[in-house]
């Protein structure tokens, strides 16, 4: 028994994984592979969490004989900004990255035995993989090959030995104990944050760079990487089908795009989801009065809209939640052939994770983060393309399993500093002890209020954004009075405190990045200046809160230099 | 609403719905061997546990059972 009377189960490892989503799965199978006992944990269901089962099943690819020209091109489009020596270990990685994938039982689209490479346009190459299941699989591969695996258990502090990370302290969502986890090497892969403003991500909550920032991690880029994604507003998700945006109208029925990229109303494109050029046509009509923005099929055939949605690839498995048409017939009851739809903009999440090195190494002994709670240190901006999340989180996943695992297995286990740790676990279950008079989705709302409006978040300006910290403080206020009846609570609550975190981060790193560049776009600064600003922001714990400072880009030792 | 509707009679205990919720909405009755839905206020209607259910025991709406969210302008 703890202190706070509730039961205390501690259990040992070599390497703990935090998080079994797509870099959690291929972080574990990987240190198992190599030797290590693995224990991964996950706050839902192991096989069906994360991102990757409900995405869309592709995943980027590069030919190793074009890692060089890709690594290149995605340097010179991140302006010299990229950790160039992550770009060509990402690069160089994705083709053993995705055999491997294949080898540990995820299923591929395949022509003739082979997996298929289709090209999407000049140079850029995808496979498609069954994602629905693809974690399933992978599941079992990892239970067949002896990694231990726990659900529903919730990971919120990590443990300490002086500098060393020595495992992570948690709690049951089913049997309220207090998890202690002591481990050789820990593996944080638990994502970065989604806000669940877009429904399709909606388990990713900043719990990762939260817990890296407690312990002493360094994090790094948190003003980049806030995406937006459209979709109809009343089904709450992203629009899959790469030709809607031909159909976006204002509220006088006048077609949007084609007033702000009328190339993009001529020949053959590709407009993603995620598209940007979308996104800022959607924000300057509404802006200038014409909004709402409506999605207008109507006059098109049903065969004519299948035509346009996502496509449904034979051998491969879909789930409802991906399914636009049947989603909007059968659960909105709208005809899209007869009624117009109101789109909106979502938050799809924001960026920031933890510094790592090409090995998934951060800043503190002992700890490895992989996937979104690491930092996308390898682009800037450049190479975009579908499905580099997933392929993100598997070469940051292998390479932080392999690296760990051998760690390891070539050291003793480090006990947990028993003082930090009772300090640990008090403040994880200090809100169970609370009456509380706010509930933790009133203080998730407020950080929404702060985090999702695009004139704080996308059109960025000192003046609003310091009026958005504003927000986050009244949030940080009520997060104070928020109690717990119960371990389901009181993981809405840390959810909730780990969303505040992020957002705080997000501003205070967008306020000192005083120019513009990549997804960070500053309307009082809205050019790119290189010759101050060619330098990371980093966030770690200083004297009374968060310590922000610059690192310049070492661009003396990478491959490639700016034109003089 | 969001769960408009939940049929624990199709239910075989498989879990995948438990396990998909990012909410922690559902959980199993361990004696019944059937899952049942223990918050139902937390619900974002993101069709997890609808996709994966292989017996069609979810109806899910798509608004979330708190209302809507912030607008993005």
């Amino acid at each position: 028994m703890s202190d706070t009377g509730l039961p205390r189960v501690t259990l040992t490892t070599d390497v703990l994984v935090l998080g079994a989503g797509g870099a959690g799965m291929c972080a574990a199978l990987k240190a198992k592979e190599a030797g290590a006992d693995v224990l991964m944990i996950d706050k839902c269901g192991i096989g069906y969490s994360g991102q990757v089962p409900i995405g869309g099943g592709i995943l980027a690819y590069v030919y190793p004989s074009y890692v060089d020209t890709w690594a290149e091109k995605v340097t010179r489009d991140s302006h010299f900004f990229n950790n160039q020596d992550w770009t060509w270990a990402f690069g160089g990685r994705m083709h053993q990255t995705t055999m491997d994938l294949a080898d540990l039982g995820l299923k591929f689209l395949r022509k003739d035995g082979d997996i298929e490479v289709l090209t999407w346009g000049p140079n850029i190459h995808v496979t498609l993989f069954d994602a629905p299941k693809s974690l399933e699989s992978l599941r079992r591969t990892a239970k067949a090959r002896g990694v231990r695996m726990m659900d529903k258990i919730f990971a919120i502090d990590l443990l300490k030995n002086g500098d060393q990370v020595v495992g992570a302290v948690g709690f049951g969502l089913l049997d309220g104990r207090i998890y202690e986890f002591n481990a050789k090497a820990t593996i944080v892969a638990t994502g970065n944050c989604g806000y669940q403003h877009e429904k399709t991500y909606s388990s990713v909550l900043g719990e990762g760079p939260a817990m890296g920032y407690r312990a002493g991690a360094q994090l790094t880029n948190a003003e980049f990487n806030s995406m937006y994604v459209w979709g109809i507003k009343q089904l709450g998700k992203e629009l899959m089908g790469i030709h809607f945006y031909l159909y976006l109208e204002n509220a006088r029925g006048e077609k949007i795009m084609g007033k702000y990229y009328p190339e993009l109303m001529v020949g053959e494109h590709a407009v993603l989801t995620f598209d940007p050029r979308v996104i800022h046509a959607m924000y300057e009509e509404v802006k200038a009065g014409l909004g709402p923005i409506r999605l207008n099929l109507n006059g098109l055939t049903n065969d004519e809209i299948a035509g346009l949605c996502e496509e449904f690839v034979e051998d491969l498995s879909h789930i409802m939640a991906n399914d636009t048409m049947l989603l909007l017939r059968e659960k909105a009851g709208i005809d899209p052939s007869k009624e117009t739809m109101e789109m909106w903009p979502r938050l799809l999440y924001t960026g920031g994770g933890m510094w790592v090195d090409p090995h998934c190494r951060t800043t503190l002994p002992g700890l490895w983060a992989a996937g979104g709670a690491c930092s996308n240190l390898w682009t800037n901006g450049g190479g975009s393309q579908a499905g580099l999340g997933v392929q993100s989180a598997a070469v940051t996943g292998f390479a932080a399993g392999e690296d760990a695992a051998a760690y390891a297995l070539g050291v003793p286990l480090v006990d947990v500093d028993r003082a930090y740790a009772d300090r640990a676990i008090a403040r994880v279950m200090a809100p169970l002890g609370r009456a509380g008079d706010v509930d933790a989705y009133d203080v998730t709302y407020r950080v929404h209020e702060a985090i999702v409006p695009m004139k704080y978040n996308r059109i960025r300006e000192a003046g609003r954004m310091n009026e958005a910290l504003g927000i986050l403080d009244d949030a940080r206020q009520k997060l104070a009075r928020v109690g717990a009846a119960d371990p389901h609570d009181l993981a809405r609550y840390h959810s909730a405190e780990s969303m505040l975190m992020v957002s705080e981060f997000n501003y205070t790193a967008a306020l000192m990045r005083e120019e513009s560049r990549a997804q960070h776009f500053r309307e009082d600064f809205p050019q790119r200046d290189d010759e101050n600003w060619l330098k990371w922001i980093t966030i770690e714990q200083g004297d009374g809160g968060p310590k922000l400072s610059t690192v310049p880009i070492p661009l003396q030792k990478y491959r490639l230099q700016p034109n003089p | 609403m969001a769960i408009r509707n939940f049929y624990p009679e199709n239910c075989i205990g498989c879990g995948n719905c438990v396990a998909a919720c990012p909410m922690d909405v559902l959980r199993m009755d361990e004696e019944e061997n059937k899952a049942y839905v223990a918050y139902p206020m937390d619900c974002i209607a993101c069709w997890g546990c609808e996709s994966f259910c292989t017996e069609g025991c979810f109806d899910i709406s798509p608004e979330r059972a708190r209302g809507e969210l912030v607008s993005p302008y």
